[in-house]
């Protein structure tokens, strides 16, 4: 129970040949905006799936359908199947909150809650589990060491995870959503507000979770989809362009448009 | 040496404007210790008459000019204690419902009625509940209220004596009414300051609605609904209207709240076209100025609460 608690991780082994989230013919309007048009794509489990495109191609999109963040709108809404395990995650009956623990999303600007670093990381998980306060320590300092902020912050557990720079509040973002041990992560431009270095650390995370999380990243920047990704999806207009992985999306893209893309032509 | 002149110019108007400013900016100073200092002097007579114990004597007799303040003050903060247990719970509710859960062509109805309802002079809530209001309490709720928290050992005095309508719950209850709007307007308008991506992530731990504005909203919105609690406290604190004419008016301090009481600014407003210059009109006087002190010290222990939290936070 205690190694359990330490050590917040999917419990059974990924395979990446497995499809953990399928998407069919799924279609996604804003009111009457029509932003995805019938997409169909898979990601593999345990593995890096990145989403490039141009702004508004319907990137986000995509993946606030797959946690269905879009759900707390009204006025937007998502038809077709996408499938978490092959249970159908669009489904009206389906358990909201319990969806969301399944599948974590960080966010494109830090998102830390209005409290301390330690509850930062506690709140989720007190959602859903009733730990004893060690094995809760442990839970915290595990969460933030795997995502690389222990060193940074473990003499001010209880300080505003306000009082952190941007960079680590990421950080601390993403300790959060591995804490409550996710199986699929979503990352949405989650460098787009940090320097350099920080987005250097964000990226080596990101490779270190891929293989026991799957994982989504929506971003602008090539170099980083190249970098991070096992698996390239390129959008535009609302239209999944094409999906490969992401060595024959840069190297040998098969449509034109992706090509104009990845060598930089527009976009 | 245009650009010179025109420098020059600018620098005079630019002075005069600061004049301006600075002394309408003082004339508020003014205007605060002139009104003050005027409630004391005028206080005067009747606190070198009473002392401290002016505070603290529930003796009003005019005819044998013994006055004190202490059925004023617990009317008073009893009155808007019984109105902020109501409004604050309630008017909170009310923002929330209408930030997180309200059907979104309903929002906008709903928040200008109680736009409106803040705008309502307190002498119309007044007559409404004389008229409307009172009765119902005779008939109904004070009866109930007698007939089951009434025999609760412990708290149960609080609930006791005949149903006269009037009385000290009926003010609180139209109070709370009062301040509700307030408490919402206010409330709503900082809970719609919560950055949409903050609820997002908050959900997308697996939070409820429930969970998210507990944990995220209130708490990063605290600043915004103190104050407008603390806005709220101020108006019940000093209403005379609408309470003068639903308290009852008794000068005496019952353990009942449904027995009738007083208020400083009830008392004032009721009293004040007798009263004969001397000790009478002095002690009331007297009781304007501790109004005054008590206002003063809900703001500024408004200020120190909000200065404590943003360190905090």
């Amino acid at each position: 129970m205690t190694n359990e608690a330490a050590a917040p991780r999917p419990a059974k082994a990924p395979n990446a040949n497995k499809d953990k989230v399928v998407i069919r013919g799924l279609n996604f309007y804003y009111g009457k905006a029509h932003a995805l048009k019938e997409v169909n794509l898979s990601l593999h489990e345990g593995q890096v799936t990145s989403f490039i495109g141009p702004s508004g191609c319907g990137k986000s999109t995509l993946l606030r359908v797959l946690n269905r963040m879009y759900d707390l709108y009204p006025g937007q809404r998502a038809e077709g199947e996408v499938l978490l395990d092959g249970e159908n995650v669009l489904s009206k009956d389906l358990d909201l909150n319990l969806l969301r623990s399944r599948v974590g999303m960080v966010f494109q600007k830090p998102t830390p809650f209005p409290m301390t670093i330690y509850d930062n990381i506690a709140f989720g998980v007190r959602l859903y589990e009733k730990l004893p306060k060690s094995e809760m320590d442990a839970r915290v300092e595990s969460s933030l060491r795997r995502s690389a902020l222990w060193n940074e912050v473990k003499d001010k557990l209880h300080a505003s995870g306000l009082s952190l720079s941007g960079g680590q509040q990421q950080r601390l973002c993403i300790a959060r959503t591995v804490a409550i041990a996710p199986e699929v992560i979503l990352f949405d431009e989650p460098c787009s507000a940090l320097d350099p270095i920080s987005t250097a650390k964000i990226e080596e995370l990101i490779d270190e979770l891929a293989g026991e999380y799957t994982i989504a990243i929506v971003t602008h920047n090539m170099q980083q989809a190249a970098r991070v990704s096992h698996y390239t999806a390129f959008m535009y207009l609302g239209e999944l362009v094409e999906f490969n992985e992401t060595n024959d999306i840069f190297t040998a893209p098969r449509d034109k448009r992706t090509q104009d893309y990845v060598t930089g032509r527009f976009g | 040496m245009d650009r010179a002149r025109a420098l020059g110019r600018l620098k005079f108007s630019d002075s005069g404007f600061r004049v301006m400013t600075l002394a309408s900016a003082l004339i508020v100073l003014v205007l605060l210790a002139g009104v003050a200092i005027s409630l004391f002097l005028g206080a005067w007579p009747a606190f070198r008459e009473f002392g401290v114990g002016f505070l603290f004597s529930d003796a009003w007799s005019p005819p044998r000019e013994k006055f004190g303040a202490a059925t004023a003050i617990y009317g008073t903060l009893v009155t808007s204690l019984i109105a902020m247990l109501i409004a604050v719970p309630v008017g909170l509710g009310i923002s929330v419902f209408l930030t997180e859960l309200c059907w979104l062509p309903l929002r906008r109805p709903i928040g200008v009625a109680i736009e409106l309802l803040a705008g309502i002079p307190s002498i119309i809530y007044g007559i409404w509940g004389v008229y409307y209001f009172r009765p119902v309490m005779q008939s109904y709720i004070q009866p109930f209220l007698i007939g089951t928290l009434g025999n609760i050992p412990g708290i149960g005095f609080l609930f006791q004596g005949p149903p006269f309508g009037y009385g000290v719950l009926t003010a609180g209850l139209v109070l709370a009414l009062m301040i509700l709007p307030f408490i919402t307007a206010v409330s709503r308008d900082v809970f719609d300051t919560v950055p949409p991506v903050l609820k997002e992530a908050a959900y997308g731990v697996g939070a409820t609605t429930f969970e998210v504005v507990g944990n995220i909203v209130i708490p990063y919105t605290r600043v915004g609904v103190i104050g407008g609690v603390m806005l709220a406290l101020g108006r019940a604190l000093g209403e005379t209207m609408a309470v003068t004419f639903v308290i009852g008016n008794a000068t005496k301090i019952q353990s009942s709240i449904l027995a009738q009481g007083t208020t400083i600014s009830a008392m004032i407003a009721n009293q004040f076209a007798d009263a004969d210059p001397g000790l009478f009109t002095s002690s009331l006087l007297a009781l304007g100025f501790i109004l005054f002190v008590i206002t003063f010290i809900v703001l500024a222990a408004a200020r120190w609460l909000l200065a404590s939290l943003e360190v905090k936070a």
